[in-house]
């Protein structure tokens, strides 16, 4: 029945939770490089509304300019870190198979010279 | 998901535009079972599953701006972390490993479980071809029909049928015997 | 006149003594041929800085992630280079000898040389000591359709290599330093 080998897969592959440590992690690695919400702002100092305005967005374009930079060097950060960390899992794994290749080729090699000198 | 969920979701998407953190908290913890699990079971160990997952929602913070509504969002995360996935699976050598790791869940055992399916399906998941294999998790773990299926890979619905037509063949002869006397094909064409 | 000679002397035998010095990071071909060829190749070059980043993002809580910070502590370098081609014989002999060769080098110690009948693959594992402390480890593993050469630089503790026992299926190859002999001239 396909229909039962299909609720059977659906059942099996329910969605699974990840661990509730990383979880937590990704929550906060995610929100970090949230913008906090906006603030309002009081108590502007009385300027000549022309010098004001140029002041304030002349402030706020370095800021913001200084800002995303800040932002996208964390986040330039954050994927190179994170891929790095990929690769050293990557590496070991491969270099883990080919270990795991020779232990079985060491131990089979052990095996045949048990079973030869049982034979003698 | 119902309605009710869905309108909640849509508000919390528009407050972590503006920078609502609580909100954005709430987004990744509504969708992170479904981009973990993929990644899992797409990439086969937790630790890279994780990572994925972390990129992925990276991703999504600095693109909040260009996704619409709840739904969108689901779908451009189911999007994001299926190919990223096909694409470091592609990218890697073909590792056969017998990890020692039992503890990488990679199948529900919410319900009555049936090790021997279980068994079957790690076995076919591993033969797979990534593409097939996330045609395999979309459909089943999404519950995606196969026009879904088809945007969401960029793949063309044909291809899509023929993945899960064959994915359910090879399944049915591995289990031959397990089953109850078949019945009649559902029909992908 | 005696403190020129001992400059002069001293001078002379510098890079005598540097080039003596065995270095355990290999020289490792592009191979960009035989990555051209191959339907999956994987390259990774991990220098010092970039496992340094690596062991920031790794989590102390979880074991694996513990684990793994442990062998990397001491690390100068992983490099691994390893193609799969669809068909045997793909890539020659030779093209691995250049990296074989160099394992000649004194100060390479052959640990493990194994041929498996059953899958047909050729496994060599080569430790660089200095003062009994392993501080290179090169692996060669030449299978019919895939090879792969690792290359670790650095202080590398088998023990803590052994305890990654259980992640990533690393064995337990109960490998003793000690019996490491140097390879054939």
């Amino acid at each position: 029945m396909s229909d039962d080998i299909e609720s059977q897969m659906r059942a099996a592959l329910r969605a699974v939770a990840p661990r509730e440590e990383f979880s937590q992690k990704l929550v906060a690695n995610v929100t970090s490089r949230q913008p906090p919400a906006r603030q309002s702002r009081r108590g502007a100092a009385r300027l000549h509304p022309l010098a004001w305005w140029f002041s304030a967005s002349l402030a706020a374009s370095v800021m913001l300019a200084v800002g995303v930079h800040q932002h996208l060097q964390q986040q330039r950060l954050q994927q190179s870190g994170l891929e790095a960390r990929r690769e050293v899992m990557e590496a070991l794994r491969v270099t883990s198979q080919k270990l795991n290749l020779a232990y079985e080729a060491v131990r089979s090699q052990s095996t045949s010279l048990t079973d030869e000198g049982n034979s003698v | 998901m119902n309605d009710d969920s869905t309108d909640f979701l849509d508000e919390q998407l528009g407050k972590a535009r503006r920078g609502e953190r609580a909100a954005l908290t709430l987004l990744v913890q509504a969708h992170q079972r479904s981009v973990y699990s993929l990644a899992l079971r797409m990439l086969g160990t937790r630790d890279l599953a994780e990572d994925l997952t972390q990129e992925v929602f990276m991703q999504m913070n600095g693109n909040l701006r260009t996704i619409d509504s709840n739904r969108h969002l689901g779908f451009w995360l189911r999007q994001v972390t299926t190919n990223r996935a096909i694409d470091q699976l592609r990218r890697r050598a073909r590792v056969q490993m017998t990890s020692l790791d039992d503890e990488t869940q990679l199948f529900s055992t919410e319900e009555a479980s049936d090790p021997l399916l279980q068994r079957h399906l790690r076995t076919l998941l591993e033969e797979l071809s990534a593409p097939a294999r996330a045609v395999l998790l979309l459909r089943y773990q999404e519950d995606l029909d196969p026009v879904e299926i088809a945007r969401t890979l960029d793949m063309p619905l044909n291809t899509v049928k023929s993945h899960l037509k064959r994915s359910l063949q090879s399944l049915r002869e591995k289990t031959i015997g397990m089953q109850p006397m078949r019945c009649e094909d559902r029909s992908y064409e | 006149m005696r403190k020129c000679i001992s400059l002069l002397l001293f001078a002379l035998l510098t890079p005598a003594l540097a080039l003596a010095a065995p270095n355990p990071k290999l020289a490792i071909p592009s191979f960009s041929a035989l990555a051209q060829k191959a339907t999956e190749s994987v390259t990774i070059t991990l220098d010092p800085g970039l496992l340094g980043l690596a062991a920031k993002f790794l989590d102390s809580s979880d074991p694996q992630d513990a684990a793994t910070k442990e062998v990397l502590k001491g690390l100068q370098g992983i490099y691994v280079r390893s193609y799969t081609f669809d068909k045997d014989s793909a890539y020659q002999q030779a093209d691995i000898d250049a990296v074989r060769s160099q394992l000649a080098a004194p100060g390479w110690n052959r640990l493990v040389e194994t041929h498996s009948r059953k899958t047909h693959a050729d496994v060599d594992i080569y430790i660089m000591l200095d003062h009994n402390q392993a501080i290179g480890l090169a692996l060669i593993a030449s299978e019919p359709r895939q090879f792969t050469i690792v290359n670790i630089v650095g202080a590398i503790d088998l023990d803590k290599l052994h305890k990654l026992e259980g992640q990533f299926g690393v064995p337990k190859l109960d490998i003793d330093p000690s019996k490491a002999q140097a390879p054939p001239k």
